[in-house]
């Protein structure tokens, strides 16, 4: 089952995703060692490209990277061509020619790690792509409820936020399910769109949703730099309905509830300060557990394959019309 | 002298084909009828089991000249209309400059008669530059024969500025028509809004942005007594404002739909297949069923496939920068045939009347037809041979069709107009 990329949660299968969480455990045991790093990719190359600023993810891929002991390079987005008007296709052909055998991508365009990967040999990581996904911070967040659950079946988890805009909504929830994990969404109607997933639940206030008796609360970063128009009044009024007030940490607390957070937090808004000393708040757990799952992401893809003689995707694979068969 | 024998020939208000002898002399139809004797020096074509129809006429291209003409080019864009059976076009004016005064009218139909073996017909903007502000100079376009004004690619976004438009305009016997979107609501992706932007994680334009603006021209219309054009109608709730528009009887509006929208819904872009992206977007199939009902029932009143050419290079950027656009003038009548004719979800009566006789009678144009005394303008289509949309097939100068490779059921095998044969296959 050996794969050259991870684009996305969606197509994984149930063996490859118990496999890299199993991977991660063994990797997260070199953590408490004197010496943290292991050969697996010696002599190998990873490029770090990162179109959007990030620092955890961009730093948790690169520890990993290190931990592996591979050459771990930063392609300066902000100082290459792209700024100069390269397109992105010019810049995949010049990555291809520099024969990096792991490519670590974030971009604000979903689907751009998906054309990257078809047109290199190289292994291409999908560090986040516009809403759409986010497949190492799913893994990182499975495997960090599987630490509090080793068999997560039947839990629940309440993720609340901007669901709309968050490719970390779309890939964790859809690997919970996978996992047997029941989902649930909190957040304002601007943000949860009707046309989600039919299979996750949505609650449109805080109450109903703590009396779905949920494990985990999972808490999503208001992105306000995503929105072109505005999606809800204020800050202000979203910790009001939304937020982790102090009151409702007390009643977490007493239900003994689990905090998520992907990071990074946005103080009094999607929670109060009080929730970074809530003694089940996972948030750093989640933290270094991206560095295990990262490490075995990397451990696990195989770069090469076929001579990626970039096969536009106007030429991709024929449609098929099984509507249309009469 | 041209005879072809034993021609199964369509009509607009014939559900059969009648089956004849067609003799043409000197570009006009001469005789028809069984058995002919053939004329001394007369060639002869066998055309049993073929059908023969008259010229399809497509009311909305996009040739991309002057200004684009890496995507087209008069010739190509012609060559690739009767490569598909099409003997006239109507272009769009979102070339550059805009397609927005008598000069560049002019001068684009001085190109046209220099290299297309087709009429070539134009519309004009309604506004400058298409830009929605400034009314165009309309009067010298209409002198130069133009009929149809849009600001097509986009909407006249300020509703006031296209009434005025309508009451001057209507006055010179002109109509209007709209490319439907609030692009406030529609955002800068061509997308529906649903499950499948969800999934792919892009802001999709839901179907009221079409449909509000729908009503809204048919309203202006209404109120200003103008012609107005639906264009590409993608929605289901689209097809049924028109539909009770036209059944109030008191307004004049006339619609069109597009092979794509029948054909395609917003699943098959899959992994970003930019090939499927165009504005209006690909729908649901709800919309692609409402549509086709639509189109029988008549409350479309004719096809056009907006056929709208880009680069490779171009449709190869990612989903989100990949410019909006389909070629349909090289495939049109043939997936048209394997799709809905050869199924039987409608007959080649539809295909005549939506495709070449009603698109003509909008631009004000005598309609052809298989008949004695008319000049010779048909297509001879085969039936039961295959066609196979390979790169070297196609003579549109861009390929950005997911018909690309595909072969479907069906052939344009005789291209005819007037004295000239324009196409023959065998």
């Amino acid at each position: 089952m050996a794969r050259k990329d991870l684009l996305d949660i969606a197509s994984l299968h149930r063996e490859e995703i118990e496999f890299l969480l199993d991977q991660s455990t063994s990797f997260k045991e070199l953590f408490t060692q004197s010496v943290k790093k292991v050969p697996a990719l010696a002599g190998k190359s990873v490029l770090m490209l990162f179109y959007e600023p990030s620092t955890r993810t961009h730093t948790s891929f690169e520890v990993a990277a290190k931990r592996l002991s591979a050459e771990v390079t930063n392609f300066n987005v902000a100082q290459s061509s792209i700024t100069k008007g390269e397109s992105v296709r010019e810049t995949i052909e010049t990555l291809q020619a520099m024969r990096t055998d792991y490519i670590v991508v974030r971009h604000s365009r979903s689907g751009l790690p998906g054309m990257i990967a078809r047109q290199t040999t190289a292994s291409v990581i999908n560090a986040g792509d516009g809403a759409h996904e986010h497949p190492t911070q799913a893994l990182l967040d499975a495997f960090t409820i599987k630490e509090k659950f080793p068999d997560p079946r039947g839990k629940k988890v309440l993720i609340i936020g901007d669901i709309l805009h968050s490719r970390v909504a779309r890939s964790t929830s859809t690997l919970l399910q996978k996992l047997g994990i029941e989902v649930a969404y909190l957040g304002p109607g601007s943000l949860v769109p009707k046309y989600g997933p039919a299979t996750i639940r949505r609650f449109t206030d805080y109450q109903a949703a703590m009396a779905w008796e949920p494990d985990f609360v999972y808490l999503l970063r208001v992105q306000m730099e995503r929105q072109d128009v505005q999606f809800f009044p204020s800050l202000r009024e979203y910790h009001r309905i939304y937020g982790i007030t102090n009151t409702r940490l007390e009643e977490i607390r007493q239900r003994g509830l689990y905090i998520m957070h992907p990071g990074p937090v946005n103080r009094g808004v999607e929670l109060c300060d009080a929730v970074m000393d809530y003694e089940r708040s996972l948030i750093n757990n989640q933290v270094e557990n991206g560095i295990a799952i990262r490490m075995a992401v990397l451990d696990w893809l195989t770069p090469g394959g076929e001579a990626p003689k970039s096969a536009p995707t106007y030429e991709r694979a024929l449609p098929t019309f099984p509507h249309l068969t009469a | 002298m041209l005879l072809l024998q034993n021609a199964r020939i369509a009509a607009e208000n014939s559900p059969v084909l009648r089956e004849g002898d067609v003799l043409i002399v000197e570009g006009k139809i001469q005789d028809i009828g069984s058995h002919l004797a053939v004329p001394e020096g007369a060639r002869v074509i066998d055309a049993r089991g073929r059908v023969l129809m008259p010229g399809m006429f497509d009311a909305h291209v996009h040739f991309r000249a002057p200004g684009f003409e890496a995507k087209e080019t008069i010739t190509t864009g012609s060559e690739a209309a009767i490569n598909g059976g099409v003997t006239g076009v109507v272009m769009m004016p979102n070339t550059r400059p805009a397609i927005d005064s008598a000069m560049v009218v002019a001068a684009v139909l001085d190109n046209a008669k220099l290299r297309s073996r087709i009429p070539i017909y134009t519309s004009g903007c309604v506004t400058k530059n298409r830009e929605g502000k400034e009314l165009a100079e309309i009067d010298g376009m209409r002198e130069l024969g133009v009929k149809m004004l849009t600001d097509d690619g986009d909407t006249t976004g300020d509703p006031a500025v296209l009434l005025r438009a309508m009451q001057y305009a209507t006055e010179f016997g002109m109509f209007f028509a709209s490319h439907c979107e609030v692009p406030e609501l529609a955002g800068p992706r061509a997308l529906n809004e649903g499950v499948m932007s969800y999934r792919l994680g892009i802001k999709g334009s839901p179907a009221c942005a079409e449909e509000i603006i729908i009503d809204r021209d048919i309203r202006l219309a209404h109120a200003s007594g103008a012609h107005i054009h639906i264009q590409h109608v993608s929605t289901k709730l689209g097809m049924e404002t028109i539909r009770w528009w036209k059944s109030r009887g008191d307004v004049k509006v006339t619609a069109e739909v597009a092979p794509h929208h029948l054909l395609f819904t917003d699943e098959h872009i899959g992994d970003y297949d930019t090939n499927y992206k165009m504005n209006p977007p690909l729908r649901t199939q709800a919309d692609c069923d409402a549509l086709l009902a639509g189109l029988v029932d008549g409350v479309f009143d004719i096809i056009a496939t907006d056929h709208a050419p880009h680069t490779p290079f171009e449709k190869a950027q990612d989903f989100i920068n990949a410019p909006n656009g389909i070629t349909g003038l090289d495939t049109a009548l043939v997936s048209l045939h394997h799709f809905f004719v050869q199924p039987g979800k409608f007959g080649w009566d539809l295909v005549v009347k939506r495709y070449s006789a009603e698109p003509r009678r909008l631009m004000d144009l005598p309609v052809p037809s298989i008949e004695v005394g008319q000049v010779a303008e048909f297509v001879l289509f085969d039936t039961e041979a295959e066609t196979t949309f390979t790169r070297e097939f196609m003579k549109s100068k861009s390929q950005n069709t997911p018909f690309i490779n595909q072969t479907l059921r069906g052939r344009v095998d005789l291209v005819v107009l007037g004295t000239e044969i324009l196409l023959e296959r065998s």
